[in-house]
């Protein structure tokens, strides 16, 4: 936690005083695990970023180009990997390189858009619950309760199949990725509303907030100024930690045919499609996979690198 | 997964020389087709032939796995593929199908064949004396009597509501059946307990005297289930273990969606039937994962599969057990594309639609050519009029000339069809499409299709029971989307009547249980169906309705892709028989080796 507002005491002599990021920049490049991780997350960012360009590269077909000649001819089955096809072919002759690839952006593209919703939402409903107190506190606490009621993957298939059809869920939440992301959020919000919430109370009752108070602070100057800066650490570890559970989450929709909608390409939905021929196209699951586990566990790695880095005293 | 099976089937009969199936199959399947009897246990390629065999072994237990359940195991609702596996071997229709001839029905209930009227409109049929009711509990029907009056019952109650026949007024045109709801049919008499007499509105004799193999024509005694009748839910179709049972076994145990038990009926007398019926017991598993279900039988023991096996169970037996995997060659698929709403409304987009289809990807995406060949029309190779419709060759339509699809002659059609460049504006194309493997895939290559004419396709995928009750077979729903799902037939009967009628008359598409993909309704085909129905000589009638299929393509009803060869396996101790009309196994003539 940042010392409350005001400067930092003058340095003495000649011992250089570090900023908190300088310190946690150091702590974090220790970490060479994390580094390494963060180093892949990079990379996989700007492979997605870079798709098209990337599978021109490789020489491979766009990612919904279907080759029969590619397709076994007697049983019009998916086939191994090959010099024109790098990580094999689908059951439709699609290149499977070429859909890992492609797949990176959905799952990027929907782990960042609904982290980034749920944790806008998560810190905004916590907080108003938290410094607001009483009926306020009472009534957001309760709808929060019934939420994280729900079992997270079931509220998930659920709102993702009445949102799946014609205009969507109320003319707003449209069919295809926009279903999925919003679906996500609605889901894993709570849990950092709960989270922001305790982090508040607990904030609410410091002696700064109380001296803000004393001078007169309006309440939002209390929360933006004094409170906010506060919850910037906790924020950032649960969103790294949030964001593989996400991936996981689109995967699992997807997997289960609620999730992005073919012929789009996503992990999940590769797998799913996979798993029927796995005994005979091990490379149609097997390459997907590998980047879904490669993709959560670097994000972990992350996570609990920053977690390292921020709460030094935490971990020991 | 199984959305041949789930097409609201009706049942198939081959009825193309089997010899011709053969040729037409690239010698890979039924190859016992004219035969001699030793080498009846295999088809060419090695793969099973599913004939009955000498020496069949009599006891045990088959153990079916499937993933699909039923939709109504009472005789008078009976009509899907699955529905009838159970039904022929717990009940007799009059007429039945033997698994190796799927061309002449025999006499089953039935004493001798039925009597056709020279005005073609009254048609009599003797049943046999001496086959009595079983019951799970012992009732007042138990062991009673089987008589004319209680097949009559059975064809009234098939109009009750709480039955809901779903074919009743489409092959049997009775006097007096518009007013009956339920109650007496004055176009039915039994003049004795062993006579039952059907008086037809139109000269209609040769297709419903076809038509007797259905199992509406499975007795019920009305004593026993008017008071059932009575109720809705119907108990005689939810509680199948309540039915009399007149076939070789019982329903004794039924768990819906789960589990269903046939044993040996003991008021079925072998003296009255043909059937074998060389099985003690069938257990029936009705929530099996496809995949598991494949596995389990390739290495397990007394297992076969109840529905279609999956692309990777197909490849597994086909390389690994051939002598354990059948073929039967049945029915057909095609897209159905809404001919009444714009776009498909313009048959130019039609036609462009099935020149810009990868016909040959679709084939892949099911499993290659042993599970089908392509279709360029509508009646397959095993009904009369295939040949006429321009046999394997085809119609000679452009569109649909090359197998591959072909984007010029797509955008040949779209220029008629008023876009100048050859392709849509982006005009958006609403496509719903079944979310299990291999219809997933194929709809995928729907979708493409019709992408590259420049539509932009919001495109869905959903399971299988939403998706037909809810969209494809409701009109309301169906009236508002372009392309719902894929269609298939499988003939009741082998007479092309029985497959396009169904499909493509006007008057088949109904608010519910809609089976008309397209929303096809063309007067002129309407009014040719109508004339060809009547036709009573084999060879006018195969003539008449390949004209109409030849008109159906040149109307693109719908686009054609496939002729299926269904597949069906077997452990290695199962004696697998495939009913050749329905592509699926004759419990009453399976067996354990």
């Amino acid at each position: 936690m940042t010392p409350p507002g005001g400067d930092p005491p003058a340095a003495a002599g000649a011992i250089a005083a570090r900023s908190p990021l300088e310190l946690f920049w150091r702590r974090l490049r220790a970490d060479r695990v994390a580094l390494g991780a963060l180093i892949f997350i990079g990379l996989l960012v700007l492979v997605a970023v870079l798709a098209p360009l990337v599978v021109k590269l490789a020489g491979a077909p766009a990612p919904n180009v279907r080759s029969t000649d590619a397709l076994d001819p007697t049983f019009g089955s998916a086939t191994g990997p090959s010099a024109d096809h790098l990580f094999g072919v689908d059951n439709l002759g699609r290149d499977v390189f070429s859909r890992v690839i492609y797949g990176a952006r959905v799952s990027l593209e929907v782990a960042i858009l609904a982290t980034g919703s749920a944790v806008v939402a998560g810190v905004v409903v916590g907080m108003l619950a938290a410094y607001h107190g009483g009926w306020v506190d009472t009534v957001i606490s309760r709808t929060l309760d019934v939420l994280l009621a729900f079992p997270i993957l079931l509220l998930g298939i659920g709102l993702a199949s009445a949102c799946s059809l014609g205009d969507g869920c109320l003319g707003l939440i449209q069919p295809g990725l926009g279903v999925v992301v919003v679906v996500i959020a609605i889901a894993t919000f709570p849990y950092i509303a709960r989270i922001i919430r305790g982090q508040v109370l607990s904030l609410r009752e410091k002696e700064f907030v109380e001296a803000a108070r004393s001078l007169g602070a309006s309440d939002r100057r209390i929360i933006f100024r004094q409170i906010l800066p506060n919850l910037v650490a906790p924020i950032i570890v649960y969103t790294t930690l949030v964001l593989p559970q996400n991936i996981l989450f689109e995967a699992a929709l997807s997997f289960l045919g609620v999730g992005v909608q073919p012929p789009q390409a996503s992990w999940g939905q590769m797998i799913s499609d996979a798993s029927a021929e796995f005994e005979d196209a091990w490379w149609f699951m097997f390459f997907p996979g590998a980047a879904l586990v490669l993709t959560v566990l670097a994000f972990n790695l992350v996570g609990e690198g920053l977690e390292d880095a921020l709460h030094p005293k935490a971990r020991k | 997964m199984n959305d041949l099976r789930l097409r609201r089937a009706r049942r198939p009969l081959p009825s193309r020389p089997l010899l011709l199936g053969c040729v037409a199959t690239l010698a890979l399947v039924l190859g016992a087709c004219g035969g001699s009897s030793s080498d009846k246990k295999v088809a060419a390629g090695g793969f099973a032939s599913g004939l009955p065999t000498d020496g069949q072994k009599r006891g045990g237990t088959l153990k079916l796995l499937g993933s699909e359940g039923f939709f109504h195991l009472d005789p008078g609702g009976s009509y899907f593929q699955l529905d009838y596996m159970v039904t022929y071997a717990t009940q007799r229709p009059l007429y039945y199908f033997k698994p190796d001839d799927p061309k002449t029905a025999v006499p089953d209930l039935a004493d001798g064949p039925p009597q056709v009227s020279a005005d073609n409109k009254t048609v009599t049929v003797k049943i046999k004396s001496g086959i009595r009711y079983g019951t799970n509990k012992k009732t007042a029907i138990t062991g009673k009597e089987v008589t004319a009056a209680d097949v009559k019952y059975a064809f009234e109650r098939g109009l009750n509501p709480s039955v809901a026949n779903g074919y009743e007024g489409v092959y049997f045109p009775l006097v007096g059946a518009d007013k009956a709801k339920g109650g007496p049919i004055s176009g039915i008499t039994t003049p004795d307990a062993h006579t039952i007499v059907f008086k037809l509105t139109k000269p209609f004799g040769a297709t419903t005297a076809r038509a007797l193999v259905m199992p509406l024509t499975v007795p019920v005694p009305k004593s026993y289930v008017a008071p059932l009748d009575a109720k809705q839910p119907n108990p005689y179709d939810a509680q199948p273990e309540r039915q009399a049972f007149t076939g070789p076994y019982m329903i004794s145990d039924y768990k819906a969606g789960k589990t269903i038990t046939l044993v040996r009926n003991p008021q079925w007398d072998p003296k009255t039937d043909f059937k074998p019926a060389y099985l003690d017991r069938i257990e029936w598993t009705i929530d099996a994962d496809p995949n598991v279900a494949g596995r389990q039988i390739f290495s397990g023991t007394g297992l076969a599969n109840a529905d279609t096996p999956t692309a990777g169970a197909v490849k597994r037996f086909a390389t690994r057990a051939k002598d354990r995997i059948t073929f039967t060659p049945l029915g057909n698929r095609f897209v159905g594309v809404n001919t009444q709403r714009k776009p498909f409304s313009d048959i130019n987009v039609r036609k462009a639609f099935a020149a810009a289809l990868d016909r040959r990807a679709m084939l892949l995406a099911r499993g290659g050519p042993l599970v089908g060949q392509l279709a360029t029309h509508f009646l397959p190779p095993t009904i009369p009029g295939y040949d006429e419709a321009g046999g394997a060759k085809g119609t000679g339509a452009d569109y649909l000339a090359n197998p591959s699809g072909d984007p010029a002659v797509a955008a040949k059609y779209m220029k008629l069809a008023g876009f100048p460049s050859g392709k849509a504006n982006g005009e958006k194309v609403v496509m719903l499409g079944e979310n299990d493997s291999p219809a997933k895939e194929t709809a995928q290559i729907t979708r493409d299709a019709i992408a590259s004419l420049g539509f932009d396709v919001s495109f869905r995928l959903l399971d299988q029971s939403t998706l037909y009750s809810k969209f494809c077979g409701v009109r309301t729903e169906l009236e508002k989307i372009d392309v719902c799902g894929f269609a298939g037939w499988l003939p009741d009967f082998s007479d092309p009547y029985a497959m396009l009628t169904a499909n493509f008359y006007g008057k088949s598409i109904t608010a519910v249980n809609n089976s008309n993909a397209s929303l096809f309704d063309d007067p002129a085909v309407n009014a040719a169906m109508d004339k060809a129905a009547l036709i009573a000589d084999a060879g006018d009638r195969a003539k008449a309705w390949g004209a109409i299929d030849r008109r159906l393509v040149d109307k693109v009803a719908a686009v054609p892709f496939l002729f299926d060869n269904v597949a069906n396996i077997a452990s290695k101790n199962v004696q697998g028989v495939v009913g050749q009309w329905i592509a699926s196994w004759d419990l009453a003539y399976t067996s354990l080796k």
